[in-house]
């Protein structure tokens, strides 16, 4: 009995080979990986590495274990401020932009031959490079800009839009949102494409009004869109440094200074890529973390079904 | 799928895998792979942040040329405001340029890039007091020269005479107090005119070279000492001419030196202190005839605060003294001088001056000689780069008086350690 089986596997003819493509596959991905193993995984451990040492631009580096990090989280006042601040402005800038998002691509939506227009409009500041646009942004803020000058026509006197630490913060998440929301305005306005028509009616003729069925209907199954939106604009936002490094300098004091901003000075102005290191691994872990919940309620606020 | 056409599909692959890969290696590597000694010693990286910085650099060369005809620099560099950096890390690479230019101001940041130059001065016979000596005490780290200068510029207050008529001023000459300098602005203050224009920036604003007017300094036995009372008192003085006095306009962070310069030359300033470098663009650009005085002082007598840059030696270069040489060259009193003559730096070497002097106002080029004997350098330490930074970051607060010299200077002091 225990032969059988063996004699017939002998005998049965040889199934024929599956010619897997692996081999082709690995050297079609080979220059892809290159670049990824060279551009991302090589840098990402050295600033592993680095974060361990005093590093300076030019000369030896000396070992010093985990003191970049001790004194980052406990020596540094200047780190729980920029921490501070960027999640300030993360959160406003990722609230501020979502809602005003989600309206007006409603609204583009609903708009008729005119939506596609707008939508271009919304979305030239994305294309448009953000050094220009925050350039121009800083012409309208300055004390004698655009946006005093106009204030003074009717005998208002504007306040110091980049200068006064209360509005400092403001005036970069009103410039971000205006560069960034055009992306998401084309995301959403995808997403509401997607959704049938038919529902929508069924809704209507079961006696829901405008606000319920954007409230039980549309924004459901608008969801799997609203989270993509929200992933991206959460990571964008901890990334913030064009508009604080053109804008404010980080200033008034430290009111608008940002963990990238900071660890670009530490690494590059004030000669300390061993504690830049460190500010970027800080920075990696909390988006890391932030994105790891964002997937982990997934599956109970977002709605795949058609 | 026959083996042949696999085989075929492989070697495609196989050939675009191995063109991308060549073309990220040749994108890695760097363009210049000659390692030849000689060819570095003859290579200068500086900042290039323009036609006219290129001019200058052209004009040492030009100059050198009239009595070695055969003499040649190879030019490289990135922008005045990137190259404090990426001096660093084009140091650390293979084939770097053996001479490289650096600020007596930032002499302390730079040291471990250069090498002390006491050995070769000595050995070539060199008289380093023909140079201008606040230039060579800046240039000296750890009792040990690093670079031979240029240049040597002192600070001084633009004015704009038109203004000063207008406005029933008289012209601030070699004696200057701050207390009537402050009455001046007041004065200037009025129909869409501010007395003084201000920047941002520590080295580079009104503070610190009134602290030098009075021989306050930020820098004390290589360490820092911005808290000093002298200092703080000066610094709030100018915070003050823009939050108390209103006789200026307080400057945006990121406003540079640009910005308080076009306010100068288009009228709406009728003072501005700035650097000699500035001279010619300040004397032919401004709307109204120019003038320069001393900076202000508490008794009149102003001590210059002299900033100036220098031709130093790379730490990787293989043949120093071959640089060395080369530096010799084109740091001469005639070519310095000419130099001086041609764009407008004035020339490190004192028998020089003259050359820069040429057809300027007498009164301007008293000014200037009398700084020069009179300066101090700016010394600084290395984490200099941390303080300016801060500083400008921070000036917003001082300017607008939400925050004292005393409250931005201790903070800066203790971050910069």
């Amino acid at each position: 009995m225990t032969a059988l089986p063996t004699l017939t596997v002998k005998n049965a003819k040889k199934p024929a080979r599956v010619t897997g493509h692996g081999k082709l596959a690995a050297v079609y991905l080979a220059p892809g990986m290159l670049g990824f193993l060279i551009f991302i995984v090589v840098p990402l451990v050295a600033s592993l590495v680095i974060s361990l040492f005093d590093w300076p631009l030019f000369g030896a580096a000396k070992f010093v274990g985990l003191d970049n990090y001790v004194r980052m989280l406990s020596g540094d006042p200047v780190f729980w401020t920029v921490l501070g601040n960027t999640l300030f402005f993360a959160v406003c800038y990722t609230v501020l932009n979502l809602v005003l998002a989600l309206a007006l691509s409603t609204w583009l939506h609903n708009l008729g031959s005119w939506g596609p227009f707008f939508r271009v409009l919304f979305f030239i500041p994305v294309v448009t490079p953000m050094v220009a646009n925050a350039l121009v942004w800083r012409l309208m803020l300055t004390d004698d800009g655009v946006v005093n000058s106009f204030l003074a026509n009717f005998g208002i006197h504007g306040p110091s839009w980049l200068s006064n630490s209360q509005l400092a913060m403001g005036s970069l998440i009103a410039m971000s949102v205006w560069q960034g929301i055009g992306y998401n305005i084309i995301v959403l306005g995808a997403g509401l494409n997607g959704i049938s028509p038919n529902l929508l009616e069924a809704a209507r003729i079961d006696g829901a009004g405008a606000w319920q069925r954007f409230f039980r209907v549309v924004l459901p199954m608008l969801s799997p869109s609203l989270f993509f939106c929200t992933v991206m604009t959460i990571i964008g936002s901890f990334k913030v440094f064009t508009q604080p490094y053109l804008l404010t300098l980080g200033g008034p004091g430290e009111s608008t200074n940002t963990i990238v901003l900071y660890l670009y000075r530490n690494g590059f102005s004030f000669d300390k890529l061993g504690y830049a290191s460190a500010l970027a691994w800080a920075l990696f872990v909390i988006v890391m973390l932030i994105t790891a919940l964002q997937f982990s309620q997934q599956k109970r606020l977002v709605n795949y079904d058609n | 799928m026959s083996n042949n056409r696999v085989t075929g599909r492989l070697l495609t692959a196989a050939a675009v895998a191995a063109l991308a890969a060549g073309t990220l290696s040749a994108c890695g590597s760097s363009a210049n792979s000659s390692s030849d000694a000689g060819k570095e010693a003859s290579s200068m990286y500086t900042w290039i942040t323009n036609e006219n910085d290129r001019a200058q650099w052209q004009a040492f060369v030009d100059a050198a040329k009239k009595k070695d005809p055969a003499f040649n620099l190879t030019l490289e560099g990135p922008s005045f405001n990137d190259y404090w950096t990426k001096v660093k890390t084009r140091l650390s690479s293979s084939g770097a340029p053996c001479i490289i230019t650096t600020q007596a101001a930032r002499a302390q940041e730079l040291k471990d890039l250069t090498v002390p130059l006491d050995d070769m001065v000595k050995s070539n016979n060199i008289d380093v007091s023909m140079y201008n000596k606040a230039m060579i005490d800046g240039l000296t780290v750890d009792g040990s020269l690093r670079g031979i200068p240029y240049d040597a510029e002192p600070v001084v207050l633009y004015y704009n005479k038109d203004l000063l008529s207008a406005a029933g001023v008289k012209e601030p000459t070699l004696n200057y107090t701050t207390a009537q300098f402050t009455s001046d602005l007041k004065a200037l203050t009025k129909d869409g005119v501010t007395g003084l224009a201000v920047p941002p920036g520590f080295g580079s604003g009104p503070g610190l070279p009134l602290a030098f007017a009075n021989g306050n300094e930020p820098v004390k036995d290589g360490k820092l000492d911005l808290t000093n009372q002298g200092l703080v008192q000066d610094q709030q003085f100018a915070f003050d001419l823009a939050a108390k006095e209103k006789v200026a306009t307080a400057p945006q962070a990121s406003d540079g030196t640009d910005v308080p310069e076009q306010q100068f030359m288009s009228g709406k300033a009728a003072m501005i202190i700035d650097g000699p470098w500035m001279y010619d663009t300040l004397t032919t650009k401004t709307q109204g005839k120019v003038g320069i005085a001393v900076v202000p002082s508490t008794s009149g007598k102003s001590v210059g605060m002299i900033q100036g840059s220098a031709f130093a030696i790379a730490a990787s270069c293989k043949d120093k003294e071959a640089a060395f040489k080369n530096i010799m060259k084109i740091t001469t009193p005639e070519v310095v001088g000419a130099v001086g003559a041609a764009r407008g730096t004035v020339p490190s070497v004192e028998s020089a001056v003259k050359d820069w002097a040429g057809n300027k106002p007498a009164a301007d080029v008293a000014v200037v000689e009398a700084l020069l004997k009179s300066g101090r350098p700016l010394v600084t330490t290395p984490t200099w780069n941390q303080v300016e930074t801060n500083f400008t970051q921070y000036s917003g607060d001082g300017f607008r008086g939400s925050k004292s010299a005393q409250e931005i200077l201790s903070t800066i002091a203790n971050s910069a350690k």
